[in-house]
């Protein structure tokens, strides 16, 4: 599996199929915004979020939205924190900040998060 | 003088559809109202405000009880309760000139408040500074001014992004409150394009300065008030010691849609009831106003830097859902304002200034203030029978009763902070500020925490200082 690190060097790209998204690395989530939803619940509850680090990719279920790309629009994206698997989640500077746009053809575009957008952690 | 009990079924009586009123009531006064009513042929039947409080109560509620269901079927239930009175004025009372003068005022509204979010919604304003309370609150004072310049909305846009980017360290809720408090609506009560309701107020023949002559020393002391206490509790908040090295530079990106800003705010003017040169494009529902503005927003858009777009998270969504809930909204109204006028008229020597002032408050928190607005003022003109539809007889009125106008002007734009649903952009700040991950109060926690404790206080002090025991 590529590490974070490489995935946002080489603008490596994900996928988005409805309210899934399949992120070419592994990665605990820690915190994601989809609209105004602030999800901090990823314990598979059947509401919030849930994540799953498989072998080759971190796969991540919005249980609130039916499909993404229906209410994430042009300019907006989906933010999330997420520490890369293996890294100690503990140690605040492993905590990376992302941006995924949701694009045609269900490509998902990773950027690291820039000084312009504003989130929080 | 009339009894206590008395002047509350007469407020209600402003506030709730009139056989709702006579249902409870033995009044003989109100049963005489229903009469007279029923007698007048040209007024539309009670019962047809009822699509006006439905739309009103599903705009209050849909957002927090029933998000995803409202969020997908909101321009349906907006268009088909505004097609009711559509129908009933075209079938029943065969009256096209009321459906297309507020067709008119619709789009003059909608194209002051589109091209407004999306010419400012091209700018990014990046403050590289330490927040201090003085800062915030000079922040929040500049917000206050601008706010009459570009609009609650605009100012809202422009500014909720450097001032929560300045405070990222150490934000709390009550930053993005006090925003909404005095950015977001206080600040917005001296121009017509301060806040909505004031450009309606404008729309039916109120002078643009009347607002800042006569509103000015009311707005100024609460300002100050409502910043002086953001400023008591934000020195109380310790902060987060960082080492972070600040450049102390203020950086405008998107200067042009400055420019497009000056276009909405000089197209303002220009309308043949302003400047005799300006020609009537009658009888086409539009002037040249409103060409002007929507073709700001066509050419703001279009030029605007994509990285500010995606900077500012820009989406239509917003503008869209105003566009749809007020087509339901200036449609579903045209029956309460007609009736709330006649009644006015009829009890008009009972309703005194602070009636006006808690009532137009109190439905401008819970509803949106721009329609209520209208209702109010369409009940003062009433009060002193003149037609809020004849230009000249607004205008008598705002020079003969200046304290009514000061009323109503004032409730509708302060009281417009009680709640999240009371203004436009109080609901697109609070959603900026989760998209940028801060958890914001519940809808009732924000009026028990912060609205109620902080505002109404504040608000009791401008009735008693302004409009207390005037008739």
């Amino acid at each position: 599996m590529k590490s974070l690190r490489e995935v946002l060097d080489n603008k490596l790209t994900g996928l988005h199929y409805g309210n899934r998204i399949l992120l070419p690395f592994g990665a605990h989530v820690l915190k994601a915004v989809v609209e105004n939803d602030i999800v901090m619940d990823f314990s598979n509850a059947k509401k919030g979020a849930a994540y799953n680090i498989t072998r080759d990719f971190t796969e991540l279920y919005f249980y609130d939205y039916r499909d993404l790309s229906e209410v994430v629009t042009e300019y907006e994206t989906i933010k999330l924190v997420c520490v890369e698997n293996g890294k100690d989640v503990f140690t605040l500077s492993n905590h990376v900040k992302i941006a995924l746009y949701l694009k045609e053809k269900h490509i998902l575009e990773i950027e690291e998060l820039n000084d312009d957008i504003l989130f929080l952690e | 003088m009339i009894n206590k009990f008395t002047r509350i079924k007469l407020v209600l009586l402003l506030l709730l559809p009139l056989d709702i009123i006579s249902a409870f009531s033995n009044s003989g006064e109100l049963q005489s109202v229903q009469h007279a009513l029923e007698e007048s042929h040209n007024l539309p039947s009670a019962i047809m405000v009822l699509p006006f409080v439905l739309l009103l109560i599903a705009i209050a509620t849909g957002p927090i009880f029933y998000h995803h269901f409202w969020e997908k079927n909101y321009p349906k239930i907006s268009m088909a309760l505004g097609s009711l009175t559509v129908i009933y004025y075209l079938v029943i009372l065969e009256d096209t000139h009321s459906l297309l003068h507020t067709f008119a005022e619709y789009l003059s509204f909608i194209a002051l408040l589109a091209s407004l979010f999306i010419a400012s919604g091209g700018i990014l304003i990046k403050v590289d500074r330490k927040a201090t309370p003085a800062l915030n609150s000079f922040i929040l004072l500049f917000g206050a001014v601008i706010a009459n310049i570009i609009g609650t909305t605009g100012a809202s846009m422009l500014l909720i992004r450097p001032f929560m980017k300045i405070n990222k360290d150490n934000i709390k809720p009550y930053h993005i409150i006090f925003f909404i408090f005095i950015v977001s609506n206080i600040g917005g009560a001296l121009t017509p394009i301060g806040d909505p309701p004031l450009f309606l107020g404008f729309l039916r023949g109120i002078d643009f300065f009347w607002f800042v002559e006569n509103v000015w020393y009311i707005w100024l002391p609460t300002v100050l008030i409502v910043i002086t206490i953001f400023y008591l509790v934000d020195s109380r908040n310790p902060g987060i010691d960082n080492e972070n090295q600040y450049s102390g530079k203020i950086e405008f990106s998107g200067l042009k849609n400055i420019g497009y800003l000056l276009i909405i705010l000089i197209s303002v003017f220009i309308d043949p009831g302003v400047m005799d040169w300006v020609p009537s494009l009658a009888p086409l529902p539009f002037g040249i106003r409103e060409i002007i503005m929507f073709s700001v927003c066509y050419f703001a858009y279009k030029s605007a830097d994509r990285r500010i777009l995606e900077a500012n998270e820009f989406d239509f969504e917003p503008i869209k859902e105003v566009a749809y809930l007020f087509v339901g909204i200036f449609a579903t109204m045209i029956p309460a304002l007609q009736l709330i006028a006649y009644e006015a008229n009829v009890l008009g020597d009972e309703i005194g200034v602070g009636d006006f002032y808690w009532a137009t408050g109190i439905l401008s928190g819970f509803l949106d203030n721009a329609p209520t607005y209208l209702n109010f003022l369409s009940a003062e003109l009433g009060k002193f029978g003149l037609d809020i539809n004849m230009k000249l007889q607004v205008h008598q009125f705002q020079m003969e009763h200046v304290i009514y106008l000061q009323a109503i002007s004032v409730a509708a734009v302060f009281f417009g902070a009680m709640t999240y649903i009371g203004n436009g952009p109080n609901f697109m700040v609070k959603a900026i500020s989760e998209r940028a991950g801060v958890k914001m109060p519940t809808f009732f926690a924000y009026m028990v925490k912060y609205s109620i404790p902080i505002l109404i206080p504040i608000f009791i002090v401008v009735w008693l200082v302004f409009f207390n025991g005037h008739a």
